[in-house]
């Protein structure tokens, strides 16, 4: 810890030059994983996303891949750009139908008073799970054939190369991803967690963890899973399209309620997937934050 | 602490606004960020993540960059600089109170904690009583005021 490395370069000519300079000052990160992402730190980046955004089409859109999502997340999330300023262009520009856009900015207030609040404790499960399952039947590694992207099924497979290579994944995205990890391949969502805050441009230790615990069920009621109608709809069919298991061996390919005997076969009859209390449109399987 | 001590701005990667509140508090003081190398272990962070971070501070001007650990390299720059306390702002992050303490404690420097800019501005009261069970109690008590300009 006495090592002197005195202040770090700031004069680069290029990206290329910053990244070349980075490899050697953190060779340690550079060797577990290489990648570097397209998305631009910095407020310039920042506020040209933000003049950028559309509160009412993202209202109506951003469960879908194609969606007008923001992507201010890792600038939010770093505090490039404050809440507060978000909240307030979103109303300039919408007014009313700004609320979506309003009440997303809210959960990450929220998550933050939360961490405020147990500090250390969102590595612990807030409450047990609502699986039917004991935290001990979850497996406490991340699948290699996961963290290879090599599980055959081209979504999950797609969204772990997407992680590994951009630092960014789309809300539902994540979604779906942790949820294939903690209920159809059982493993803890700590394990979930840990990778996504390796990876995630916009890693938050109180955001992701508690996403993830609200996915897993242990700070939710009831657990959060998918079918193939979801993912297929709001992906466009792009991955399905493509999946050799499409016809056959899909694992997300049944109606909900066989879906919950199979994954939570302790649980009694049908406890719908998670959804908030507050009014919202949108199909039975599409329930979500 | 005297008020004309010279202030160390500490900027943490929980605020990198260039025009954030103790940056625009303390315009002329002297700035540093600091990569915390026993964090960056503990998450394993990958490479693309200190590239963006990188980025941010660049655009940070004047700012300072270093790596280590974080309240030894701001005591070391705070005693480069002819600087005798610490300024920087709030966020919840536990190992931030941690360095806080162990500026205070062990290194003798006055730290000046500044408040972010709030999501929805409450008082102390209601701050102090929001429910957080669940996000759908804390939505209903802050949502009229996230919602008005």
């Amino acid at each position: 810890m006495s090592e002197n490395f005195g202040p770090l370069r700031r004069d680069f000519a290029s990206r290329a030059e910053l990244i070349t300079y980075l490899k050697k000052t953190f060779p340690d990160e550079y060797a577990r994983s290489p990648q570097v992402s397209g998305t631009l730190g910095g407020r310039k980046a920042a506020e040209e996303r933000l003049a950028a955004i559309d509160p009412t089409r993202y209202a109506a859109t951003r469960n879908s891949l194609e969606g007008a999502i923001t992507r201010l997340s890792p600038y939010l999330r770093h505090g490039v750009l404050n809440l507060d300023e978000v909240r307030r262009l979103a109303l300039e520009k919408a007014g009313h139908a700004a609320a979506k856009l309003v009440n997303e900015l809210g959960w990450r207030d929220y998550w933050q008073r939360v961490y405020r609040q147990i500090g250390s404790g969102i590595w612990q499960d807030r409450e047990a799970y609502k699986t039917g399952w004991r935290a001990v039947d979850y497996a406490q590694e991340l699948p290699a054939d996961l963290r290879e992207a090599k599980t055959g099924l081209v979504c999950m497979d797609s969204f772990v190369e997407d992680l590994h290579d951009t630092g960014y994944l789309h809300n539902h995205v994540r979604m779906w991803l942790a949820a294939y990890l903690v209920h159809y391949r059982r493993v803890r969502w700590q394990v979930g967690a840990s990778w996504f805050l390796e990876h995630l441009l916009d890693g938050d230790p109180a955001s992701n963890n508690l996403s993830w615990q609200w996915i897993a069920s242990t700070f939710s009621v009831k657990p959060y899973f998918f079918d193939r109608g979801n993912l297929e709809r709001n992906t466009e069919g792009r991955y399905c399209q493509v999946c050799h298991l499409a016809r056959k061996g899909c694992p997300f390919d049944a109606p909900l309620e066989q879906l919950q005997e199979r994954l939570f076969p302790n649980l009694g009859p049908m406890p719908v997937p998670e959804r908030d209390n507050y009014p919202r449109k949108g199909r039975r399987d599409d329930r979500r934050r | 602490m005297t008020a004309d001590a010279k202030v160390l701005v500490w900027v943490h990667g929980d605020v990198l606004d260039p025009r954030g509140p103790a940056l625009a508090e303390y315009p002329d003081a002297p700035a540093v960020f600091v990569f915390d190398m026993a964090l960056l272990a503990e998450y394993k962070l990958s490479f693309k993540r200190l590239v963006f971070l990188y980025e941010c501070l660049l655009e940070i001007e004047g700012l300072q960059i270093r790596k280590g650990d974080v309240a030894e390299e701001l005591a070391k720059a705070a005693a480069e600089l002819g600087c005798s306390r610490i300024a920087t702002v709030d966020t919840v992050a536990p190992r931030f109170a941690q360095i806080c303490q162990e500026l205070r404690r062990s290194r003798k420097l006055p730290v000046e904690i500044l408040e972010p800019i709030p999501f929805v501005e409450l008082d102390k009261d209601e701050d102090d009583e929001l429910d957080l069970k669940r996000f759908s109690r804390y939505w209903q008590a802050v949502s009229g005021r996230a919602m008005k300009l």
